[in-house]
């Protein structure tokens, strides 16, 4: 087809550019109708059914056999007891009696006996067993649309396609991926949706198009520059290799650089030595080669594990993870962040209750304090693991220091069982916290006695202290993590724990954007945790900076007025370090 | 026929992995299995059957087993309960 080219403009979800062929992946709920059958169609009707099944179970051992291949066996486990589900002889042959007897279309029957499964779950009290439901409908909705024809399972995908769809969850991501899609147009889902993290720990673009996703046609040559957030349908030749040579450029080879890294920890002109650690969401190709060069990891996000399971996972499955994440990174030091979950990020699980105004409800440590079989359950898993490795415990969104308490009694209590049990784990854990909201900033002085030490998580405290939600065009505008406010918030942190000889780092965006780090280090930060594609840049940049005018410029810049004189200040410093 | 009663011990109940190990341990042998919790009867070589008992901590199962090794299946199954599925805590 001859389409004109085009361009649209979306925002970038997961870097990287990408050249390919478009594809269209339509989704929705799969409808059944009841239909009879002829006595006649019963046996094609059942014959029906184990195709289905067997086409499912096919595609769950290829993406378990993906998963175990690019995020290590822990995560493909998760995909086993769905198998076993799928492969259930004795339902299907409940499911096979049923169609004889009512003589209804499979479809109908196999769904009605799943919604008969599930009923017991749903309504459980326990977290654990609500979630089998979710195990349950992945694999029937998987079945089901077979069945009814809504999804042409052909397994691969020619090569370089990109999808184009509405949303995608972070099971399609992996799945898709699998069958070799290289990138995503979505019109649905946030920058820190957990689609968005499986996407960027995978490294495959994703672009967020509202506006014009659905203009794209089909089988079309088509190209994802993941650092700009445009979309160029239909590009002309020259196009195409201007892309083609900007993807060398920025492509996941970023990455690879990482290997010829000379100088790591990276030293200021003046010698002082900054901390670069990594932020890392799942397990990816990132983790061996950030081990290889023993780079620490300030931020381990364990929410993936929850989204990838479908559920919480049970104490083995963590343990399994966490030893294999141990004993890659050794003697790096690991900081996993318990669980920081909330409405946003789980508003299609039926175990959060709707919420009028999710940032300010039910989430990061909250919820775990409440939910304490599934906190210390995290726990043991963890402690039981760090003899394998160096691993730190983070708190998310502590607001009070009653919080950090209560979660430091309940760790203590899990280390008294294990003691009990003989069973070896790190005596001396560290135990630190997120500083992610303002209460904990301008409590800093009280927590930082108490934690062990203390990372501010900026994106959070952006959004808290100027009450703008960055992902809500409207006021996204105001959302600035360089507002003088939200540096206060820093600087008290900052001078908290060094009063009381605590480590402090920065975990949010802004810790890898080139402006700002001069700042932060005159400010005192020991290390700032970044995306690892910003690493090798930050090294560089670090190693040019001396610190003694850093903190001059730090001192300037916190006494500014507004964005406008921080940016001024930062742009002047950073033009007289590119000129040396 | 032979009959047992056992009491899931481990914290977080017959979750989906215990699910899946209950049902493992069961298929190894010959006999016809099932579990009976509060009148809801299911075979035990089905993991939806074992799901569907949604089991918590503190659930007791009716244990049935019929066949030429019945004996060795209540022992195994016995054995992997009272071990909590190797879950610590």
């Amino acid at each position: 087809m001859v389409a004109k080219k085009r361009q649209i403009t979306g925002s970038v979800i997961s870097s990287g550019i990408v050249l390919g062929t478009s594809r269209i992946v339509w989704q929705g709920e799969v409808e059944i109708a009841e239909l009879p059958i002829a006595a006649s169609k019963v046996r094609a009707e059942i014959a029906h059914l184990h195709r289905a099944v067997q086409e499912t179970v096919t595609e769950l051992k290829e993406l378990r056999d993906s998963a175990g291949e690019k995020m290590g066996g822990t995560i493909a486990k998760i995909f086993d007891a769905q198998l076993m589900i799928a492969e259930d002889a004795e339902f299907l042959k409940q499911v096979e009696a049923e169609v004889l007897k009512q003589r209804r279309n499979v479809g109908f029957v196999y769904s009605r006996m799943i919604q008969e499964t599930v009923r017991p779950l749903v309504s459980s009290n326990d977290v654990y067993l609500r979630q089998m439901a979710t195990d349950i409908e992945a694999v029937s909705s998987r079945v089901l649309a077979i069945l009814s024809g809504s999804e042409k399972c052909d397994l691969k995908f020619a090569p370089n396609t990109i999808l184009i769809g509405k949303s995608f969850t972070p099971g399609d991501i992996i799945s898709y991926r699998q069958r070799k899609a290289v990138g995503f147009v979505v019109s649905k889902g946030g920058l820190n949706s957990h689609m968005a993290l499986i996407a960027r720990a995978l490294m495959l673009p994703v672009i967020l198009a509202p506006e014009g996703w659905d203009q794209i046609p089909g089988n079309c040559r088509i190209v994802l520059d993941g650092t700009t957030g445009e979309v160029i349908v239909d590009p002309s030749d020259d196009d195409w290799t201007k892309f083609q040579k900007k993807k060398r450029k920025h492509g996941p080879s970023t990455l690879t650089k990482i290997k010829r890294l000379t100088n790591f920890p990276p030293v200021t002109q003046d010698g002082r030595t900054v901390g670069i650690g990594a932020n890392l969401s799942l397990s990816g190709p990132a983790d061996a080669l950030l081990a290889s060069r023993e780079i620490p990891v300030g931020l381990y996000r364990t929410e993936f594990l929850y989204l990838s399971y479908g559920g919480f996972p049970d104490e083995q499955v963590q343990y399994e993870y966490y030893s294999q994440i141990g004993q890659l990174f050794g003697q790096a030091p690991v900081v996993i962040r318990t669980f920081d979950l909330g409405y946003d990020k789980l508003s299609t699980h039926n175990i959060w209750p709707d919420e009028e105004n999710p940032a300010l409800g039910w989430r990061g440590i909250r919820p775990m304090l409440e939910m304490t079989e599934l906190f210390k359950t995290q726990i043991r898993a963890i402690l039981r693991a760090s003899t394998e490795g160096s691993f730190r415990i983070m708190l998310p969104m502590i607001s009070d220091l009653g919080e950090l308490e209560l979660a430091k009694k309940m760790i203590n209590q899990v280390k008294l069982s294990l003691k009990k049990k003989k069973i070896r784990f790190d005596e001396e854990i560290q135990i630190g916290i997120m500083v992610e909201v303002p209460s904990a900033a301008l409590m800093a002085d009280r927590l930082a006695e108490s934690a062990d030490f203390l990372s501010i998580g900026t994106n959070d405290l952006t959004q808290y202290a100027l009450a703008a939600d960055r992902l809500n065009n409207k006021v996204a505008r105001l959302y600035n993590s360089l507002h003088p406010s939200v540096l206060q918030l820093i600087k008290l942190t900052v001078k908290a724990c060094k009063k009381h000889g605590k480590p402090v780092s920065i975990c949010g965006e802004v810790a890898g954007d080139s402006l700002a780090v001069p700042l932060f280090i005159g400010m005192g930060v020991d290390l700032l945790s970044i995306n690892p594609n910003r690493i090798v840049d930050i090294c560089r940049l670090i190693s040019r900076i001396d610190s003694e005018r850093a903190r001059t410029l730090a001192e300037s810049v916190l006494e500014s007025g507004s964005i406008k004189e921080v940016k001024d200040r930062l742009t002047t410093f950073s033009l007289a370090i590119a000129k040396k | 026929m032979i009959t047992t009663t056992v009491t899931i011990i481990n914290k977080l109940g017959l979750h989906a992995r215990p699910s899946a190990m209950l049902v493992t341990t069961a298929s190894k042998f010959k006999s016809e299995i099932y579990f009976t919790k509060e009148g809801l009867r299911v075979n035990g070589k089905s993991i939806m059957g074992v799901m569907m008992l949604a089991a918590e901590h503190g659930a007791n199962l009716l244990v049935e087993a019929d066949g030429p090794d019945e004996n060795e299946a209540l022992e195994a199954i016995k054995k992997v309960v009272a071990a909590g599925f190797s879950e610590v805590g």
